[in-house]
């Protein structure tokens, strides 16, 4: 690493100069400050990533200090990732919110995807992009697909980096298309992804990888059903793992199946625990969720809500007490079910609940369901007169 | 029901649990209570960061409370149980 210098040299005859700001000792990352006339140029070359981001940082904010046109150059740049796209898109802002510009040069097509999908392209200037390049949908197949080398979880939790500016909407939904892209490279089986949001009382599209999932997501705000709407409602994941044996979504699932999709995982997003809405995983294939992938999803949701928590993206009270409630009939439908349970098997209060817990355990129900299960199973047997001797009690 | 135990390591283990499940003290009590749990919030809190000790049944049905978070995030019971797998009595007696 050499020292910066950022203001064009004197003396250059209006030419072009050039000064290394930054150089690893492995000639994998370099950043070099040119200037055309008085606009400095930045040009980064090899990988953006988590090792380069502070120096990166650095860099551009020296730059910014005194200029509000900046080009950025990535004709050079092989990689980037969360912690290279967080710390260009948090000078990207700064630079708006002043009145400049960042132009980004030469961007490849992988780099111009995931500006796009993250909403990075919104807060820049983009020179000479090839409109082919633009919105690649869920039927094309130019592969940016190369999961980034390093670890997705390790991904995943910078993505609250983002955030680290006072968030307001824009903000947050640059955070979230960003969550969409890495989603989109790094979850297997993935071929779409998009974040619903409660915003204003009613489930929004917040970000999404393209129109068909943006259509998908529509199509279940319409009909009122599917996977996203149950996980941004109920706060639980949901997973229909081939839509040709699907039954919870009779009005959706035909829509769904229109647009060539036949897997959808949607996880709940929270905010200090709430739903406020969900990440929504499409595949064109059945079964395409392996349980590696379904637990980076779960992952990247719970980065997520984190993001959303800190942005402060509340509920009202009036869920809050509903909850209250919910909690206080399962309560009493336990405690119902706890009395079956002692009365049948003859056992005490504790090893009731013991049965009943690993009852739920097993068959992966939630433990209200099965209580509900043993108190119905009372109804069918009030039928035999033997077992409520003296009683009757049919209507 | 509790007793005072200031070497109670696992309960540490529990409170990371909770972290890990993004739930508060007060999500996981309302959980815990709804689950049937008899102590109220602020002793739930000392069984968490180990003052107090749990009983047997308390620390059940404060796994349960987080596993069926977990299971709702899409992640398999992580939390152990205090009770051996095999406690259904008609697996381990071959009975109906």
């Amino acid at each position: 690493m050499v020292a910066i210098r950022l203001a064009p040299e004197r003396g250059a005859g209006g030419g072009d100069t050039e000064v290394t700001a930054a150089i690893d000792f492995l000639g994998q990352f370099a950043v070099t400050v040119g200037f055309l006339k008085t606009r400095p140029v930045v040009a980064i070359r090899g990988q953006a990533d988590r090792v380069n981001a502070l120096e990166l940082g650095a860099i551009l904010d020296a730059v910014i200090a005194r200029h509000l046109f900046v080009v950025l150059d990535l004709s050079e740049l092989d990689f980037i990732n969360g912690w290279g796209l967080g710390v260009i898109a948090a000078r990207a802002s700064r630079l708006r919110r002043s009145g400049g510009t960042l132009t980004i040069r030469s961007p490849s097509a992988m780099v111009l995807r995931m500006l796009d999908t993250t909403g990075l392209a919104e807060l820049v200037r983009l020179e000479h992009p090839d409109p082919s390049l633009w919105r690649l949908g869920a039927e094309q197949s130019i592969e940016i697909a190369e999961a980034p080398a390093t670890e997705p979880y390790v991904l995943v939790s910078q993505i609250a980096r983002i955030t680290a500016i006072p968030a307001d909407n824009d903000v947050v939904d640059g955070a979230l298309r960003l969550v969409v892209a890495l989603a989109r490279v790094t979850v297997g089986g993935a071929d779409g992804v998009s974040v619903s949001l409660r915003r204003h009382g009613r489930l929004a599209t917040v970000a999404a990888s393209d129109q068909t999932i943006s259509a998908m997501d529509a199509s279940q705000y319409a009909t009122g059903e599917g996977p996203c709407v149950d996980a941004s409602v109920k706060g639980r994941w949901f997973h229909a793992e081939s839509l040709d044996t699907e039954t919870r979504w009779p009005a959706f699932t035909p829509r769904a199946q229109a647009l060539g999709i036949n897997a959808i995982l949607s996880s709940p997003l929270l905010a200090a625990e709430r739903p406020v809405g969900a990440l929504n995983i499409y595949s064109r294939s059945a079964m395409a969720f392996a349980p590696k992938d379904q637990e980076l999803a779960a992952v990247f949701a719970a980065e997520t809500s984190l993001v959303l928590t800190s942005a402060g993206v509340d509920v009202t009270d009036e869920q809050l007490s509903r909850r209250r409630s919910e909690a206080l009939g399962t309560r009493r439908v336990i405690a119902q079910a706890e009395g079956v349970i002692m009365e049948r098997e003859g056992v005490e209060a504790d090893d009731a609940y013991s049965l009943l817990c690993d009852y739920s355990r097993r068959s992966s129900r939630p433990f209200r369901e099965r209580a509900e299960d043993v108190v119905a199973s009372t109804r069918r047997l009030r039928i035999d007169p033997v077992s409520r001797p003296g009683e009757s009690d049919h209507d | 029901m509790t007793e005072t135990s200031a070497a109670e390591r696992p309960a540490d283990v529990l409170d990371l649990y909770r972290r890990d499940a993004g739930l508060s003290h007060g999500d996981l009590w309302l959980r815990y209570f709804e689950l049937g749990g008899m102590s109220n919030a602020l002793e739930l809190e000392a069984i968490l960061c180990g003052a107090l000790r749990p009983s047997v049944h308390d620390r059940e049905v404060i796994a349960h409370a987080l596993n069926e978070r977990f299971v709702e995030l899409g992640r398999n019971h992580p939390v152990p149980y205090s009770q051996s797998d095999t406690y259904w009595p008609r697996e381990k007696n071959g009975q109906t």
